[in-house]
């Protein structure tokens, strides 16, 4: 009895493993913008999914969305778009990014992205995000600097014009703990 | 005193043992694994890119829809396959994607068709105020009716890649594009009755006789049609 409650004394806590978390998107919104001079053109996805694993202080998110939920308005637009953006061959967008699980408690997080789109892989340094906490949920916006020949998209043209190289994301993603 | 001490280490050290043996376990080997494999190679510009396609990768035995409530393995970097997205949803499908690229391609005919089309309709219906009326010369009638045809044979041209482009399956025409698969309800059949009823009106005007008849809706029906077909290409080149 006594060597019992000796070993439960000496139980040392840091042995013990560290707990992991992990985050599930709530519910998110892409919005792609395309400039041309004739048009302003907007796509939007409602179809994000997201998840975070964080593990001894360190949390690996994925985030992706099918290429083909985007709508901009009008289904031809839609269709040229994934046929440009080979969407029917490389199906999902994905962004993966590692942040500290300490960032959960600022406003403001700087961010490494990796994305991959149209069968190629980008990184983006040091991306700005907003966080809003709302209650134990994460709302975090942003905007994400993507050009068409990161990606080496061709640029639609219309009348002989093309679009703009640059291809801006927004995004708007409320993340919850699991 | 002595003997205590020495009972007290011994049974510390016993104690330290048994937690380090309980302790250990074995490592669980972690495969990174990625649910989204194109069907060609990535051009990766990322030499370490975490995306790995694995020909054995983990199948998950509980259904895609309960995946993302699930917890996690042991690995760090979530997958596809955990946000809920099944192996079907984030593989290409090549034959799909070559059905888009024969789409584009016969509709950037259509477009450029139809932009040149434009030119000689628009020359027909300026030349058209000097084709009729009652002192014409042969030569503007015969400039109008060139410049229809050619007209003519140009729209059937951009008409035919229009009819012609695969459609994608699945899909529901929404947007600018619905007006203008509309006015081709209007400009279509119109191509087809203004160059008839201006054969009809050249003939009897060649004969010296007053348009009469039928023949005398050739005008009204070839603006009505060219004013489709310029409310059609307005419709997917500016934003209203």
């Amino acid at each position: 009895m006594r060597t019992l409650a000796a070993c439960l004394l000496l139980a040392v806590p840091p042995l013990a493993p560290a707990a992991d978390s992990q985050w599930i998107l709530q519910q998110g919104t892409l919005t792609y913008h395309v400039s041309h001079p004739l048009h302003q053109s907007e796509g939007v996805s409602h179809e994000v999914r997201g998840k975070g694993i964080c593990h001894a202080g360190q949390c690996d998110f994925l985030i992706a969305v099918p290429v083909k939920s985007f709508d901009s308005g009008d289904s031809n637009r839609d269709l040229h778009m994934i046929q440009v953006t080979r969407g029917a061959q490389f199906p999902m967008v994905t962004v993966r990014t590692k942040l500290p699980e300490s960032a959960s408690t600022s406003t403001t997080i700087q961010a490494d992205l990796e994305i991959q789109f149209a069968g190629q892989t980008a990184q983006y340094k040091q991306i700005s995000f907003q966080l809003v906490t709302q209650g134990n949920q994460i709302h975090i916006t942003g905007t994400i600097p993507a050009t068409l020949t990161d990606f080496k998209i061709d640029p639609p043209t219309l009348l002989t014009l093309p679009v703009k190289n640059e291809m801006p994301v927004r995004v708007d993603l409320t993340w919850r703990p699991q | 005193m002595r003997m205590i001490q020495l009972r007290i280490a011994a049974l510390i050290g016993f104690c330290l043992f048994a937690l380090l043996s309980a302790a250990q376990t074995p490592d669980t080997p972690t495969s990174s694994q990625d649910a989204q494999k194109p069907a060609a190679a990535q051009d990766q510009k990322a030499p370490d890119s975490q995306d790995k396609t694995q020909s054995g990768s983990q199948k998950p035995s509980t259904p895609p829809g309960d995946l993302p409530n699930a917890p996690s393995s042991s690995k760090t970097e979530p997958s596809l396959e955990d946000l809920g997205f099944s192996a079907s949803q984030a593989q290409g499908d090549l034959k799909r994607q070559a059905l888009l690229d024969k789409r584009t391609h016969m509709l950037k005919i259509h477009q450029r068709l139809g932009l040149i089309a434009a030119i000689p309709i628009t020359a027909s219906v300026i030349t058209s105020l000097n084709a009729g009326g009652k002192n014409t010369s042969t030569a503007s009638r015969d400039l109008h009716a060139a410049l229809g045809g050619l007209a003519g044979d140009l729209y059937f041209a951009s008409a035919y890649y229009a009819i012609r482009a695969p459609r994608v399956p699945g899909t529901e025409t929404r947007g600018p594009i619905r007006f203008h698969k509309i006015m081709a309800w209007i400009h279509g059949p119109g191509m087809i009755a203004t160059p008839i009823l201006g054969i009809m009106a050249f003939n009897q005007k060649n004969n010296g006789e007053k348009v009469h008849g039928v023949a005398l809706a050739h005008g009204p029906v070839a603006i009505v049609t060219a004013g489709a077909f310029a409310a059609a290409l307005l419709s997917v080149s500016v934003k209203f």
